[in-house]
């Protein structure tokens, strides 16, 4: 969680500064639903991911250097400087890519599951998706096709509350979110998004499931972004006191205090395991700065793939 | 540990290059939460509030409400306990990439190599098809002259291989030249002279037979008749037409500057006003249009001189007279000459 | 030998089962396509044939299906993905173009997508505007698409197979008129591949150069034979695969006839035949010209549902026949 919160405000840090192109979506305050839906996945395991997709891919395990890389436009990055913040892929560990489409991951992922059934490998396909995607027909068509034929697919939602400025209150009309998964005969489960022990509990109930072939699990985990949906966001749309409120919340000093009462963690670890991801997310800054810009010679050729002989 | 935070003009929009500190919330010494706003800044976009990074101290306070900051340069310093992900990468704030500096090409010495302007062959204002404009333009054919048989009177290939020429066309073409040899023929027997002098000046037509006929006005002792009319030869589909300007050396510049201009227009088209067709004294050819440097000045009959222009480079032309030696001997030959350079 | 002149639909059939045969990743999806043999009968008997697990009757969810078929196929599997008319590709647009088409470019290449997207398309069912477009120049303006439009039973089986092969996402667009009916030659026995991205000479000729698309390849086929005997010789050329295009023979047979005609189905604006236009009007053939260019095309029109107005809609082999005579006549 540190990880992902550091690499955040170092990319905040960084486009602030100009230093990055476009645009770039945060989740500050969301670490704990990747980071414990993750812990329940193996490598071979598979997700998709949203525009909001820095946790999802450093929680299944990608590297920064090559993350950062990809957002400052070098050769090294993930995409070769060609696809941004919005489309990392780590076939190494499973990930799918980002995906700039609201939804578009849902469809894909039920496809890599069906994938994963027919060649009975065994692995589990996690289409993480916001509290927005459930309006997008996609959610809609993914969630019955993986449930009627019983896909090992697991749909994370991460309910922040808000669609861009769109409130859940506004945009549903139903209170509980979890309560969709009737509509599809699948179980819709609720979880507390900040408290990383309760998501991977009911991550690892989920992919149990999936993998004995019963089919697939509607998550919703309650969560909270404390930066505005983009960069360009001016947080019209809420109040200082439900930020300032849900602050409090903060997965990380959460999870913090619950292992040191616990006693399987004291302070200093706590403290070093902070210090560690710091200064991992300061190195893969400094060599990413280092690397070679991606070019435009080549770009012709990289739309298709080369047919073979 | 303390950490020192510069607190920078963040970067809002896709297109954001500075904003407008508006004010600060903060004071130098003030206490602060992760969260807290510190200051609000404004771009034509976007009005926003910048939240401390870390909990901390306000050190220093370094723009002033109302400057306007470039992104990522800094607005206020903090202290912090916390380390706070901050990269400076140095003034620019650029990253450092490896981009190749090109050297500047040697400046290479060439000598100016100025194409003459091409001859007129394909005249734009013609249909044609591809081909016909590519088989024409190898060929020599000047597309006017060819009479077209496709639909939208579109020149064909089949036109331009047979290079039919319109009829009416071919009658005056046929007209122009006899009445042209027939001049020529009367005058061979005249003896004459010609002279050539190179001269670096830009004229136009209006300007040259202006100055021409100003040269003649001051030697009227040269000159047959009591008036000057200075012939100028304007080539069209229809052949040479030869339309007389009168006295140009005595209306004002723009005048006939205008009369030329309507007048060649006319002759393009085959319509040269019948009374500027005679009262000619002298005859001037612009041969550059054909890249050609120069030709014998032909006299016409009742003319004592006959000018051409022709083409040497970019910047410099020969002009060309020939004179009638029953009314202007050598030496006044020459002088005339001289006189039209030195005045162009 | 009449026992080859299969039909569109039969070559298509023959193609896929081949290719389940040679590789246990290929799988079909669509609506209908397993047990009740396809809305078209094209999948025909394979539901029996290979069983449920590998032709999946799916829910109406065009969306849902290409995205799926997405997926799977960067999980390693072949997907076939029907949809049942082409106008539907509407819903499943995001998956089409957002994702499929794109995901190996802005992914640095470090995924593909193994997938063909077979769909019927074209007018003359009486299927009314919702179910009879031609909508090629949608998929050939999208990089990171392949385009394939075959034109006869034999084309679409070779093709089909190479499609099925080609790592990159295709799209298969076939002519609704064409299923029922063979083509005028045999389709050949064998699992040879047509490879994508080659136009087909259909015949040689000195007078005029004729470019059609799909179902107007083989109108302008009986244009051509019947003014041969007038005279008239007609070079037809086939580009069976629309993007990525190969005008090579267009250019040189430019060059001989100095005259081209291009014919398509779909709608004159923005259509896919304008391509082929503008790459002739910007290449070094464009002086051997001596004829304008012609274009037939549909009428800027939804197509409407009378049989005569359906007709009067496209190009027929009488507008074809005339626009041929009228260019070889009037621009020699």
């Amino acid at each position: 969680m540190w990880r992902i919160r550091k690499f955040e405000e170092a990319v905040e840090d960084l486009f602030g500064r100009g230093m990055m192109h476009g645009t770039m979506h945060l989740s500050i305050g969301q670490e704990a639903s990747p980071t414990g839906m993750c812990m329940a996945m193996t490598l071979q395991d598979q997700i998709t991911s949203t525009h909001r997709g820095h946790g999802h891919c450093i929680a299944k395990g990608a590297d920064l250097t090559r993350m950062i890389a990809e957002l400052l436009g070098k050769k090294i990055g993930y995409c070769g400087g060609r696809g941004g913040s919005m489309h990392i892929a780590d076939v190494e560990t499973g990930n799918l890519g980002a995906n700039g489409v609201v939804g578009g991951g849902l469809p894909i992922a039920a496809g890599a599951a069906l994938a994963s059934k027919m060649m009975n490998r065994g692995t589990v396909a996690v289409s993480f998706f916001g509290d927005g995607a459930m309006n997008e027909g996609a959610f809609h068509e993914a969630a019955n096709m993986a449930a009627i034929w019983k896909l090992p697919m697991i749909l994370f939602c991460e309910n922040n509350g808000y669609g861009m400025s769109s409130s859940t209150a506004k945009a549903f009309a139903i209170d509980n979110l979890a309560d969709r998964g009737k509509g599809y005969g699948i179980p819709g489960v609720n979880v507390d998004g900040n408290d990383v022990v309760a998501v991977y509990e009911v991550a690892q109930a989920a992919v149990d499931r999936a993998k004995a072939g019963e089919g697939p699990t509607l998550i919703i985990a309650e969560t909270y972004r404390w930066k505005g949906h983009s960069r360009s966001d001016k947080n019209l749309y809420r109040t200082k006191e439900e930020i300032e409120e849900w602050r409090t919340k903060d997965p990380i000093p959460r999870f913090i205090s619950r292992a040191i009462e616990a006693g399987l963690l004291n302070q200093e670890q706590c403290d070093a395991i902070q210090n560690d991801a710091i200064e991992a997310i300061k190195a893969a800054v400094n060599e990413a700065v280092k690397a070679e810009s991606a070019e435009p010679s080549g770009l012709l050729d990289a739309v298709f793939k080369a047919v073979s002989a | 540990m303390s950490f020192k935070y510069p607190v920078v003009m963040p970067k809002m929009s896709m297109t954001m290059e500075t904003g407008e500190l508006i004010n600060f919330h903060v004071a130098v010494g003030d206490q602060v939460k992760s969260g807290d706003v510190l200051f609000e800044v404004m771009t034509d976009k976007i009005d926003m509030e910048v939240e401390a990074p870390a909990d901390g101290v306000i050190e220093s306070l370094v723009a002033n409400p109302g400057d306007v900051v470039e992104i990522g340069k800094p607005v206020l310093i903090m202290l912090t306990e916390t380390e706070v992900m901050a990269f400076d990468f140095g003034d620019d704030n650029e990253p450092v990439a490896s981009v190749e500096v090109v050297a500047p090409a040697p400046v290479v010495e060439t000598p100016v190599v100025v194409a003459p302007p091409a001859p007129i062959i394909v005249n734009t204002n013609v249909k044609a098809v591809p081909k016909a404009r590519v088989e024409a333009a190898n060929r020599g054919i000047d597309l006017r002259t060819v009479h077209p048989t496709g639909p939208d009177r579109t020149i064909t290939m089949q036109d331009v291989n047979g290079a039919q020429l319109d009829p009416a066309i071919i009658k005056r073409q046929e007209a122009n030249k006899a009445l042209i040899a027939k001049g020529i023929e009367m005058t061979r027997g005249i003896a004459q002279a010609s002279f050539t002098r190179s001269v670096s000046a830009n004229f136009d037509h209006a300007q040259f037979i202006a100055a021409w006929a100003k040269v003649l006005r001051g030697r009227p002792d040269l000159a047959a008749h009591e008036h000057i009319g200075v012939a100028l030869i304007i080539e069209s589909k229809y052949g040479s037409a030869l339309p007389v300007f009168r006295d140009p050396d005595q209306s004002s510049i723009a005048d006939l500057a205008a009369l030329v201009a309507s007048t060649t227009d006319a002759a393009k088209n085959g319509k040269v006003p019948v009374a500027m067709l005679s009262g000619a004294t002298t005859t001037v050819f612009d041969l550059t249009t054909y890249s050609m440097s120069s030709a014998t000045p032909l006299l016409f009959p009742n003319q004592v001189t006959s000018v051409t222009i022709g083409y040497e480079s970019a910047t410099t032309k020969i002009v060309s007279l020939t004179i009638d030696l029953n009314f202007c001997d050598f030496y006044d030959g020459a002088l005339l000459l001289d006189a039209l350079v030195a005045s162009l | 030998m009449s026992d080859r002149m299969l039909t569109m639909a039969e070559a298509v059939r023959e193609a896929m089962s081949i290719a389940f045969d040679e590789r246990p990743e290929v799988f079909l999806l669509g609506e209908d396509v397993g047990i009740y043999g396809g809305a078209f009968g094209v999948s025909g008997d394979m539901y029996h044939r290979y069983g449920a697990d590998r032709v999946l009757d799916t829910p109406i969810a065009e969306l849902g299906i290409v995205g799926a078929a997405v997926g799977a196929a960067l999980s390693g599997m072949r997907p076939i993905v029907e949809i049942q008319f082409s106008d539907f590709t509407a819903q499943a647009m995001d998956q089409i173009a957002n994702q499929a088409a794109k995901i190996h470019f802005m992914l640095g290449g470090a995924l593909h997508v193994p997938m063909v997207l077979r769909t019927p398309q074209g007018s003359g069912t009486g299927a009314a505007a919702q179910h009879s477009q031609n909508l090629e120049p949608w998929f050939a303006s999208v990089p990171g698409l392949k385009v394939v439009v075959p034109s006869n039973p034999a084309d679409a089986k070779g093709l089909l197979l190479a499609a099925i092969d080609d790592p990159n996402p295709v799209i298969f667009l076939e002519h609704k008129l064409l299923y029922k009916i063979p083509g005028r030659d045999p389709v050949p026995e064998g699992s040879a591949r047509i490879p994508l991205g080659v136009s087909k000479v259909v015949r040689e000729g000195k007078d005029l150069t004729i470019v059609a698309t799909g179902i107007m390849v083989n109108k302008s086929y009986e244009v051509a034979e019947k003014l041969a005997a007038e005279g008239i010789s007609i070079t037809l050329i086939d580009p069976r695969t629309i993007s990525p295009l190969d005008m090579g023979p267009v250019f040189e047979s430019v060059e001989k006839t100095g005259r081209l005609m291009v014919v398509q189905e779909g709608p004159a604006q923005a259509g896919f035949i304008n391509e082929v236009i503008a790459q002739l009007a910007g290449s070094s053939s464009f002086g051997s010209l001596i004829a304008p260019i012609k274009r037939l095309a549909g009428m800027n029109i939804p197509i409407p549902y009378a049989p005569q107005l359906e007709k009067a809609a496209v190009p027929q082999i009488e507008d074809i026949e005339a626009a041929a005579r009228e260019i070889v006549k009037n621009w020699r």
